[in-house]
C-alpha cells in the first residue's frame, strides 16, 4: 500500500504539470463532450417530446371525438325512438280519445315494456287540461298544463314533438318529457310521456366503449342534464365552456388532477350537448406517455453523462501518460544534450592540460640531475609561456561555455539593423579586414523598418559570423558579402562567404557545441552555438545553406515584432 | 642499428607533441612525431616503428583511420591512443581496429611509460614467435628444395617481414 502510494507520488511529480491543472483539463474535457453530444440529443428529446404530445393531442381529440358523436348518436336515436313510440300510439287507429284510465295504464304498460326510461303517460286536450293520466303522480290528474313552457312550445310550433329539458316540475324531481301533437278535425291533442334521466343515463353508459371516458349532457344553457355523479348533479352548471355555434367541438382545461380534455358533440332532436371526457388517473403503470418519454429521456442523458465522465477519464489518463512519455524524453535529451556537452568540454579541457603536464615534467625532467640536462634561460621562458597559455586556453574555454549556459537577459531596443552591421565591420573587424585579401560588400535594402533587439547580443552574433567566414576563406582572395531584405513580418540578414564550404554531415552539426573544424587553439566550438542560442532568444532563427569549394551563407532571421 | 625503442607519436597539438617527444627523448626512446595523420603514414612507411602513440581527434585524417592504415601496413607496430575526449564508446572502437591500449589525456608518464614497455613486451614476443617460424620454414627449405626454390621462399619470407 505504502509502496504504491509512493509510486504514485512519483509518478506525479514527474509530470510536468500539477493535479489542478489536469482537473481543469477534465473539466474542459467533460464540457466539449456535453456541448458536442448531448446538445444535440436533448434538442432531438424536446424535439419527439413536443411531436409526441401534439401527436397524442391530436389522437385524444379524435378519439374523444367520435365517443362523443358516437354517444350522441345513441341519444339521439333512443329519444327519436321514445318519440316514435309516442307518435305511434297517438296515431293507432284504436287509440280512444279521449282515453279512459284503463286504457291509459294499458298504453304505459305497453311503452314500459319498450323502455324503462318512461316514467308516466298523460294526455292533454286543446286547452292544456291533463284529460287522462297514467303512472306513479296520480295527483298531476287534471292539472292545467296551459302555461307549460313545453305545452306553448308545442302548440306555437311547426313540429309535432317536442322534447323538454331536464326539470323539476310540479312533481320535484328531475324528469324530461318527450310530447306528441295531433290536430284531429278542429281539435288539438297531445300526448305527453315523461321519462327518468337517470335510465337513460344507464342506457348511455352501457353503450360505452372505453373506460377512460365519463360522459354527460347538457343543455344550452350549460345546465347538466345527465351526468355522473362524480361531476355534479342535473341542473348544476356545467363549468367547460361549450360553443352554441358550432355542431362538435374540442377543449381543454385544468383540473386538480392535471390537464383534461373533452370533445362536445350537438344532437339533432334536442338542444343538448353530449360532452365525452376523459378521465383522470386513468394511465399506465409506467405513467403518462409524457412522463415515459421523460424517463426514456433522462436514462438515456444519465448513460450520456456516464459514457462522457468516463471518456474524459480516459482522456486524462492518456494524455497524463502522453505528458509523462513527452516529460521522460525531454530529460532524456537534456541529458544527452549534457553528455555532449561535457565530453565536449573535455576534450577542449583536456588537451591543454596535457600540453601543461608535459610542459612541467619537462622543466622537471631538466631539474633532474639523472638526465644531465641543462635549460637555458629563454628556453624556461618559453615553456613557461607555453604553460600560462594553456592554462588561459582552459579558461576561455570556461568563460564561453558559461555564456552559453547563462540564460542572458536581453536589453531590446529599436535599432538600426544596418548601423549595427557597420559597427562590427568597420569598428569591430576593421584592422583585421584591411589586412587581409578579403573585400566585404555591403548589399543593404533601405526601406527595412528599425529591429527591437540588443546592440552587443547581435553584434556578437554577426561578429562569430563573420569571423568564421573570414576563417573559412582562410588566406586565399575572397568576398563576404552582407545583404539585408525583408520577409514578411521578419528582418534577414545574410552573411555569405565565397570560402571552403561545408560537407552536408558538417553542416548538420554546425550548431552542436564544441563541434569545430578548425585547428587545435583556434577554434573552441562554441561561437556558433552560442550565436545560435542568442538569435532564439531575440526569437529569430538562424538558416544555413552551403557548397563545398563554393561557400557557405549564414541567415539570421528576426522577427520585427 | 641502436636498440632504442622507435616511437611514432601523432598529435596536432605542437607544443604537447615537442615537450613529450622530449621527455621520451630522454628516456631512451628514438621518437619520431608527426601533426598530421597523413604525414603520419608516410613516416612510418619510410622507417619501421615498434610503436605508434596517436591522438583520435586531429583534422584530416584522425587517429582511427591512421591506427587502421598502420595496422594493415606493418605488421608487428603496436599503438596507443592518446585523447582528451573520454569517451568509451571510442576506445571500444580502437579495440576492436588493434590498438593496444588507452590513455586519457592528461595523464601520469609514469603510467605512459609502464604502457609503453607492456606494448613493447606484446611486440617483441610476437617478433620472436614468428621469428621462430620462420627460422623452422628457412630450416625445412634447406631439406631437398632446389636453389631456385629457396631463393623464391627467401623472398617471399622477407616480403611478409615487412
Amino acid at each position: 500500500m505504502a509502496k504504491a502510494k509512493r509510486q504514485q507520488a512519483i509518478s506525479i511529480e514527474s509530470l510536468p504539470f500539477n493535479a489542478e491543472h489536469y482537473r481543469e483539463w477534465r473539466r474542459r474535457q467533460i464540457i466539449r463532450m456535453a456541448v458536442t453530444y448531448l446538445a444535440p440529443l436533448v434538442i432531438l428529446i424536446f424535439y419527439f417530446h413536443f411531436r409526441y404530445i401534439g401527436l397524442e393531442e391530436d389522437n385524444r381529440r379524435v378519439h374523444l371525438g367520435a365517443i362523443a358523436e358516437h354517444q350522441a348518436n345513441i341519444l339521439d336515436l333512443f329519444l327519436s325512438e321514445r318519440r316514435v313510440n309516442l307518435a305511434n300510439l297517438i296515431d293507432h287507429p284504436r287509440f280512444s280519445i279521449p282515453p279512459s284510465s284503463e286504457d291509459m295504464n294499458e298504453y304505459l304498460g305497453d311503452l314500459r315494456r319498450v323502455s324503462d326510461a318512461f316514467i308516466d303517460l298523460g294526455f292533454f286536450d286543446s286547452s292544456g287540461v291533463q284529460v287522462s293520466y297514467a303512472g306513479p303522480h296520480t295527483s298531476l290528474e287534471s292539472r292545467d298544463y296551459r302555461d307549460e313552457d313545453w305545452f306553448s312550445k308545442l302548440r306555437g310550433r311547426t313540429e309535432n314533438f317536442v322534447i323538454t329539458d331536464i326539470y323539476l316540475g310540479f312533481r320535484q324531481q328531475p324528469h324530461f318529457t318527450i310530447a306528441v301533437s295531433r290536430t284531429v278535425g278542429a281539435r288539438f291533442l297531445v300526448l305527453r310521456a315523461t321519462l327518468d334521466p337517470a335510465r337513460m343515463y344507464e342506457y348511455i353508459e352501457s353503450q360505452q366503449m372505453a373506460g377512460d371516458v365519463i360522459t354527460c349532457i347538457i343543455n344550452r344553457s350549460g345546465a347538466y342534464q345527465l351526468v355522473n355523479e362524480t361531476l355534479g348533479h342535473p341542473l348544476d352548471m356545467c363549468l367547460l365552456p361549450v360553443s352554441a355555434d358550432e355542431p362538435s367541438g374540442f377543449g381543454s382545461f385544468k383540473s386538480e388532477t392535471g390537464l383534461r380534455h373533452y370533445s362536445f358533440w350537438w344532437m339533432n332532436n334536442t338542444d343538448w350537448a353530449l360532452i365525452a371526457q376523459s378521465v383522470p388517473g386513468a394511465q399506465s403503470i409506467l405513467g403518462s406517455p409524457q412522463s415515459r418519454t421523460l424517463m426514456v429521456s433522462a436514462a438515456l442523458l444519465l448513460v450520456a453523462v456516464v459514457v462522457i465522465v468516463n471518456r474524459a477519464g480516459k482522456l486524462v489518463a492518456q494524455q497524463k501518460e502522453t505528458d509523462q512519455t513527452r516529460a521522460q524524453l525531454e530529460h532524456a535529451a537534456k541529458l544527452a544534450s549534457v553528455g555532449e556537452l561535457a565530453s565536449g568540454i573535455a576534450h577542449e579541457i583536456n588537451n591543454p592540460l596535457a600540453v601543461i603536464t608535459e610542459e612541467s615534467g619537462l622543466l622537471m625532467d631538466y631539474m633532474d640531475p639523472r638526465f644531465g640536462h641543462k635549460l637555458g634561460e629563454k628556453e624556461l621562458h618559453e615553456r613557461l609561456d607555453t604553460i600560462q597559455k594553456s592554462a588561459f586556453r582552459c579558461r576561455d574555454i570556461t568563460r564561453k561555455l558559461l555564456r552559453f549556459v547563462r540564460k542572458t537577459d536581453f536589453d531590446l531596443q529599436e535599432h538600426d539593423v544596418h548601423t549595427i552591421i557597420d559597427g562590427v565591420i568597420d569598428d569591430l573587424l576593421g584592422p583585421e579586414i584591411e589586412v587581409s585579401k578579403i573585400r566585404v560588400k555591403r548589399n543593404y535594402d533601405q526601406s527595412l523598418p528599425k529591429l527591437p533587439t540588443d546592440t552587443n547580443q547581435l553584434q556578437q552574433v554577426i561578429l562569430n559570423i563573420i569571423n568564421n567566414a573570414s576563417d573559412a576563406i582562410g588566406d586565399a582572395i575572397g568576398q563576404i558579402t552582407i545583404s539585408t531584405s525583408r520577409r514578411g513580418k521578419k528582418i534577414l540578414i545574410s552573411i555569405q562567404d565565397t570560402g571552403c564550404g561545408m560537407s552536408p554531415e558538417q553542416l548538420h552539426k554546425v550548431f552542436m557545441p564544441f563541434f569545430t573544424t578548425k585547428e587545435v587553439g583556434k577554434g573552441t566550438g562554441l561561437g556558433l552555438s552560442v550565436s545560435y542560442g542568442i538569435v532564439r532568444g531575440l526569437g529569430g532563427e538562424i538558416e544555413v545553406e552551403s557548397t563545398i569549394d563554393v561557400g557557405t551563407t549564414f541567415t539570421l532571421v528576426l522577427p520585427i515584432r | 642499428m641502436s636498440n632504442k625503442i622507435r616511437l611514432l607519436i601523432v598529435d596536432d597539438e605542437e607544443q604537447f607533441l615537442e615537450s613529450i617527444a622530449k621527455r621520451l627523448e630522454m628516456r631512451d626512446f628514438d621518437v619520431r612525431t608527426a601533426t598530421r595523420g597523413a604525414e603520419a603514414v608516410e613516416i612510418a612507411r619510410e622507417e619501421k616503428f615498434d610503436l605508434a602513440l596517436l591522438d583520435l581527434k586531429m583534422p584530416g585524417m584522425d587517429g582511427k583511420q591512421v591506427l587502421e592504415v598502420l595496422k594493415q601496413e606493418h605488421k608487428y607496430i603496436e599503438v596507443i591512443i592518446l585523447t582528451g575526449h573520454g569517451s568509451v564508446d571510442s576506445a571500444v572502437d580502437c579495440t576492436k581496429l588493434g590498438a593496444f591500449g588507452y590513455l586519457p589525456k592528461p595523464y601520469e608518464l609514469e603510467k605512459l611509460l609502464d604502457t609503453l614497455k607492456q606494448a613493447y613486451h606484446v611486440r617483441m614476443e610476437k617478433k620472436f614467435q614468428v621469428d621462430e617460424e620462420r627460422m623452422e620454414k628457412i630450416a625445412k627449405l634447406a631439406t631437398g628444395s632446389s636453389p631456385l626454390a629457396i631463393l623464391r621462399e627467401l623472398k617471399k619470407l622477407d616480403d611478409e617481414e615487412k
